[in-house]
């Protein structure tokens, strides 16, 4: 009897074992929770930057009061960090919340440039397209305001605490005069503990 | 006796019907008081129809556009001094000198890109102070053999020197620009102008600045029975190609622009007062992405159109401002009554009724 007993828990163990290495367990999470996995710079952060600077931006005068939307484009943001972050995801997720609020319109950045002036050689200089109808060289419009910024840490660490400090900062350049027309800046200070 | 009573009764109250029938009238006169004074009538609003307006428009001549252009022709000179105790006689014998057209026209003549490669210093020939014998120039280094053979060879006699010297010639060339003033009618046309041809302007041999004397012309009856003459002077044309890198990508653009600047005055034929005078520019671009690398030939002709058209946006900006045409006819045709008020000799206390 307890020879049974013992080949049936054996069993049912090596098939929970074998069910258990079948491979990784995939669920969908919460896209905006709160993500602490670790104290280095993760999508959490990438979440409160761009959103307190939209709320920011939108609020300063040359996009609050202009009764046209402007006309901005994104410039650099510099990675003055040790880590290695991908600044272009933030100011792409910024530059979606601005336009979707309707507030501004932005033209193309430096770093699109390629594919617009590709574009515009397909249309104008291949002689294929119908004339009424092209994309004429020489209509783009220039932006009156550029966006640029920088982000920067500091990470100090001992045995059993890792504190790492982000500073997120960006300005609103007026293109023709060179004034600095808004700032602002968004601080997070992490801390991991063992 | 009641008879006669009844008959008093009536004409008096005839006679009171009468007096205040006869008391009112001035009042109401007086409160009629916008109609013309001491009886006299009233003037009907004169009216007037589609033709009778374009009757009475003013009429402009536009001129083809002036131009001057500096020639300067490589020559030869040979002078001959014969002295005598009594007489002195002289011989100026200027020679195209052999030079290849290319190289000239691409040299310090003609301030050419290749002026290095074909380094001649020439002396203006016209000017008296370089030919005189006394004052001639010595060349620099790099002048030509012809040139270096003969700069104050002087083999002088008794009574004979002679001097043989290079220089250039300076030629002026007067003409009439046609392909620029068209665009330019036809705003004056849809501004509500009649628009009248000018007889075309022929230079003379040996002409001067007398040419750009459009009163003259006027005085010769080149320009009808215009009103007015608009006329232009070609100030300067400059062809520009130049290459730009495109950041961000590896491309770049090649800029051909062609620009034109004239000086335009507008002269009141009757009066030969100026009643407008500016300067307006147009110009032609054309652009080719990464068209250096694949050799590309800009269109000449289209450039021109261009600058042609917007030589004549420019001009109608500048006779708007200057209250010659009331609004740019050349962006919107429907100005075109509004200009009626310049185009008829408006008298301010008259009312003129405009109508089709």
């Amino acid at each position: 009897m307890n020879a049974r007993k013992i080949t049936f828990f054996s069993v049912l163990l090596c098939s929970a074992f074998l069910i258990a290495c079948s491979g990784p367990q995939v669920r969908y999470g919460d896209a905006k929770g709160v993500e602490t996995v670790n104290a280095n710079y993760g999508s959490t952060d990438l979440q409160m930057i761009a959103e307190s600077m939209t709320r920011s931006l939108l609020q300063s005068k040359p996009i609050s009061a202009s009764k046209d939307a402007p006309r901005v484009t994104l410039a650099e943001v510099k990675n003055k960090t040790s880590e290695y972050i991908d600044t272009t995801v933030i100011t792409d997720k910024i530059r979606t919340q601005l336009l979707k609020s309707g507030q501004v319109r932005f033209a193309v950045s430096i770093s699109e440039m390629q594919n617009q002036v590709d574009e515009l050689k397909r249309q104008n200089q291949t002689g294929l397209y119908k004339s009424g109808t092209i994309s004429k060289t020489g209509n783009m419009q220039g932006a009156q305001y550029r966006i640029e910024g920088s982000i920067a840490s500091i990470v100090k660490t001992n045995k059993d605490v890792k504190d790492v400090y982000y500073v997120f900062n960006l300005n609103l350049i007026d293109n023709e005069s060179g004034l600095i027309e808004w700032a602002d800046e968004k601080e997070i200070r992490k801390t991991a503990t063992r | 006796m009641r008879l006669i009573q009844n008959g008093l009764l009536l004409s008096a109250g005839v006679a009171l019907v009468l007096l205040v029938g006869c008391s009112s009238a001035p009042t109401t006169k007086s409160q009629m008081g916008d109609g013309p004074q001491n009886g006299a009538p009233v003037s009907k609003a004169k009216l007037i129809n589609a033709e009778t307006l374009n009757a009475e428009s003013k009429s402009i001549a536009v001129t083809d556009i002036y131009y001057k252009k500096e020639g300067k022709n490589p020559s030869f000179v040979e002078e001959t001094k014969n002295k005598s105790e009594s007489t002195s006689a002289s011989t100026l014998t200027p020679q195209v000198i052999a030079v290849d057209a290319d190289k000239a026209n691409a040299s310090a003549l003609t301030g050419g890109p290749n002026s290095s490669a074909f380094p001649v210093k020439f002396t203006n020939l016209a000017d008296p102070a370089s030919t005189s014998p006394s004052t001639t120039p010595t060349p620099d280094t790099g002048t030509p053999k012809a040139a270096d053979s003969s700069v104050s060879n002087a083999s002088s006699s008794a009574n004979t020197q002679t001097i043989k010297k290079s220089g250039y010639e300076t030629k002026m060339e007067y003409g009439e620009l046609r392909y620029l003033a068209s665009p330019i009618r036809g705003v004056l046309i849809n501004s509500g102008y009649k628009v009248v041809q000018a007889k075309p302007s022929v230079p003379t041999q040996n002409q001067g600045d007398e040419y750009f004397d459009v009163v003259q012309r006027i005085k010769a009856g080149d320009f009808g029975d215009a009103n007015y003459v608009l006329y232009g002077v070609l100030e300067e044309i400059s062809f520009t190609d130049n290459v730009d890198e495109i950041p961000g990508t590896k491309s770049s653009s090649q800029q051909v622009a062609l620009d034109v600047v004239v000086d335009f005055n507008l002269v009141d034929t009757q009066t030969s007062q100026i009643v407008a005078s500016f300067i307006a520019s147009g110009g032609g671009h054309d652009i080719r992405i990464d068209g250096r690398d694949a050799n590309y030939k800009p269109s000449m002709a289209k450039l021109m159109k261009e600058a042609s058209l917007s030589l004549a946006e420019d001009v109608a900006k500048h006779l708007q401002d200057q209250n010659f045409v009331v609004a740019n006819p050349a962006n919107d045709k429907r100005t075109e009554g509004r200009n009626f008020k310049r185009r008829l000799d408006d008298d301010a206390s008259s009312l003129k009724v405009y109508g089709k």
